[in-house]
């Protein structure tokens, strides 16, 4: 159990992806079954891995998720995972992972690049924040995850409508779920991801304002602030036009989610990428709290 | 003898020209019957014109009084008021056993849009059916259109090609309303029209879950009375415009040869519902549903005929080895029906052969009973059949000969050479 690396599971989601490939040229129960099986032993040495990085983090006083920013990021493709293997299990005929499993596999690959060193936003002798900080990462992990459902359901629905008005039927062996389920799940994946999103962002203040005494101080000002508001504003305009909308057609809800969900997305993996690239940039970010000696803390990736 | 076909059908022709040269409804059949009996007195006629062809079959003993393609393709233009040029290119023939051939893919479904639909079946027996009420069918047709139904069932039967999807409500159903909707329960049926195709699309619909179903058609009783059977509501074509908008599914299966719904009464059907996604489903030929309809907003997902042809397609491969199955159960079938019909018309010649020889052996027989008029009756009967023997052997070589080139279509030659040879008037 010890044994389980990355690799593992990589390898595991890689042939399951491929075989979703194949069995759009060639569908069949057999080849199904194998891409299942695939994915399902992905997911156990997955859900293993996830349990010993937890295991080293309660060693180290620090709450499972919170291990480390790799571990972070594949909490968010388990959970990415658990979403693909729950739609397969409902109907076999559809062909979800060609959508999913690249997702998985660019989490899990980038997951290489993060560090897998343990998070120094909660120290041993700040027990006290460990609930807040929980609470923080796992409601962003499970919202992120909601964003990301939400980017896919969009596009399976703008590419099924589209289909269906060019009368294309399932000519490529693709097969999509009904418009009006996809309309149903992107409108739950809204529903739950923007608060969970909103409570994760709301707690991960109140922790950057706890650790800014004897640090730097928070800055309403700053790039990454803005930015990160701007995005979490773009998403709370997208839940009140969705909650305060009855009559808008599931295409401009699959638009409108695509956008809002793929602009935090965007944001997130760009200020990732240059707080990763540039020191400097990353000492200005409010989302990364700057110790003295300590050398850069990244949450900046989850707020 | 002479047996051929003109037609254009969903693989040759667009559904726009098929639905110029449809022929629907009684009275317009009538009229083409009236016309092609004028233009071709001496040929049997039946005419097929479903969504999805329009065949025009003629048969005739004489095979230089048969019609040309050109003289057919001419009644058609003149007929529709369609140019010829317009659609000569789309117009193939056959003529002997290949429209033998040709009618019994027909009849089996092989050559519809759907393999195996049930419902072809029918619409020959109707068509022949028609035929025969406006006189235009005749002993070859007859026979023609009797061994067709006799040979689809057959190829039912023995091939499994009526098996799954196997009728253009289903495909239509199975492959587009259900990438629209997850379930159907909850969803409105509107069926315009309330002939077999309607039928057949609530029988599927029903399968489905639906449970709310509004039937309208012209006659208002035929309406209530299918709507009935359902567990749905009917009315008269008066009130579609008022339930165009209470409907998720439209289905259109009706004879009109007009558009029911044109855009303008959908575009005031979709007034404050654009949300509201609707399949339509257009199985007319001529369209029941004007086509701008599907352009009104991006709710409406409209399918006519020619949209479910990838799809048949597919379904096509699916089932080639039970395709070469039926066409092998046909080809037999077309050979022996061609057999049936080349031999019939050696039959008169046979005929008269056998009973010149027997007026002659009877004679013989007769002037033998005057001179040996001591012999008894028993002795008499033994001469008798000692001489309709020798006849039977002699005659025996000629009629196989008659036969074996029979095989390969009307042995005229040889029908002459007979006729020369034993002085064979008709």
């Amino acid at each position: 159990m010890a044994d389980v690396t990355i690799f593992c599971f990589f390898a595991s989601y890689a042939v399951a992806f491929a075989l979703d490939v194949l069995r759009l040229k060639k569908p069949g129960r057999t080849m199904w079954m194998v891409g299942v099986g695939f994915s399902a032993a992905g997911f156990v040495a997955h859900t293993l891995f996830l349990l010993n990085a937890a295991d080293k983090g309660r060693e180290e006083l620090l709450p499972p998720l919170l291990s480390s920013s790799q571990d972070w990021t594949l909490v968010l493709a388990w959970l990415v995972v658990g979403f693909h293997l729950f739609l397969i299990c409902c109907d076999r005929t559809l062909s979800v992972g060609v959508f999913l499993l690249p997702l998985v596999l660019a989490l899990i690959g980038s997951s290489y690049f993060l560090a897998d060193e343990p998070s120094q936003l909660l120290n041993a002798d700040e027990a006290a924040r460990r609930g807040w900080t929980m609470l923080h990462v796992s409601s962003l992990a499970i919202g992120s995850a909601g964003v990301l459902a939400g980017i896919v359901l969009s596009l399976m629905y703008l590419l099924q409508h589209r289909r269906l008005r060019q009368k294309g039927g399932s000519a490529t062996g693709l097969k999509l779920p009904s418009l009006e389920r996809l309309s149903r799940m992107n409108w739950w994946s809204v529903m739950v991801s923007v608060p969970l999103l909103t409570v994760g962002m709301g707690t991960g203040l109140v922790l950057l304002l706890f650790a800014s005494e004897g640090a730097r101080e928070l800055s309403l000002g700053d790039p990454v602030v803005i930015i990160n508001g701007i995005s979490w504003l773009g998403l709370m305009g997208l839940f009140g036009w969705m909650l305060f909308t009855p009559r808008a057609t599931g295409k401009q809800v699959a638009w409108r989610t695509l956008l809002a969900c793929g602009f935090l997305l965007v944001t997130v993996v760009g200020l990732n990428v240059l707080a990763s690239s540039s020191p400097g940039f990353s000492g200005h970010a409010s989302t990364s709290l700057h110790r003295p000696d300590d050398g850069p803390v990244d949450t900046g990736g989850r707020s | 003898m002479n047996l051929q076909v003109i037609y254009c059908n969903h693989q040759t022709a667009s559904l726009d020209l098929r639905e110029r040269l449809a022929f629907t409804g009684a009275e317009q059949l009538a009229a083409a019957y009236t016309q092609l009996r004028d233009r071709f007195p001496n040929s049997e006629t039946v005419v097929l014109s479903t969504c999805n062809r329009v065949e025009l079959y003629t048969a005739q003993d004489n095979a230089a009084a048969a019609p040309t393609h050109d003289e057919l393709a001419g009644f058609l233009s003149s007929f529709h008021g369609v140019p010829v040029e317009e659609f000569l290119g789309d117009l193939l023939q056959h003529s002997g056993s290949e429209a033998v051939g040709h009618l019994f893919r027909v009849c089996s479904s092989i050559d519809s849009m759907v393999l195996g639909e049930p419902q072809i079946v029918s619409q020959v027996k109707e068509a022949y059916r028609q035929a025969e009420a406006n006189e235009a069918c005749g002993p070859l047709t007859n026979a023609l259109f009797q061994c067709a139904i006799r040979v689809s069932k057959r190829v039912r039967t023995e091939t499994r090609l009526a098996e799954g999807r196997v009728s253009i409500a289903s495909v239509a159903v199975g492959e587009f309303a259900r990438g629209i909707f997850d379930r159907f329960d909850d969803k409105t049926v509107l069926v315009i029209g309330a002939g077999e195709m309607a039928e057949e699309t609530l029988q599927y619909l029903r399968d489905d879950g639906v449970r709310d179903v509004l039937v309208v058609n012209r006659n208002p009783e035929r309406a209530r009375e299918l709507a009935a059977e359902w567990g749905g509501q009917g009315f008269g074509i008066d009130r579609l415009a008022e339930l165009l908008p209470t409907a998720d599914v439209i289905v259109a299966a009706t004879g009109s040869d007009q558009p029911i719904v044109d855009a303008e009464m959908f575009a005031k059907a979709r007034d404050g519902q654009r949300e509201r996604p609707v399949f339509v489903l257009d199985l007319g030929a001529p369209r029941d549903i004007a086509p701008e309809v599907a352009g009104l907003d991006d709710n409406v997902f409209l399918y006519d005929i020619d949209d479910l042809q990838e799809t048949c397609q597919r379904n096509r491969k699916s089932r080639s080895h039970e395709i070469e199955r039926a066409l092998s159960i046909i080809e037999n079938e077309s050979e022996r029906f061609m057999q049936d019909v080349y031999h019939r018309a050696t039959g008169p010649i046979v005929k008269r052969l056998r009973e010149q020889w027997s007026d002659v052996s009877q004679s013989e027989i007769e002037r033998l009973r005057r001179k040996l008029s001591h012999l008894g009756d028993d002795d008499f009967g033994q001469v008798e059949q000692t001489v309709a023997r020798i006849v039977n052997k002699l005659l025996h070589p000629p009629l196989e000969a008659l036969r074996d080139e029979a095989r390969d279509g009307t042995p005229h030659g040889l029908l002459d050479a007979l006729r020369r040879l034993f002085h064979i008037r008709d």
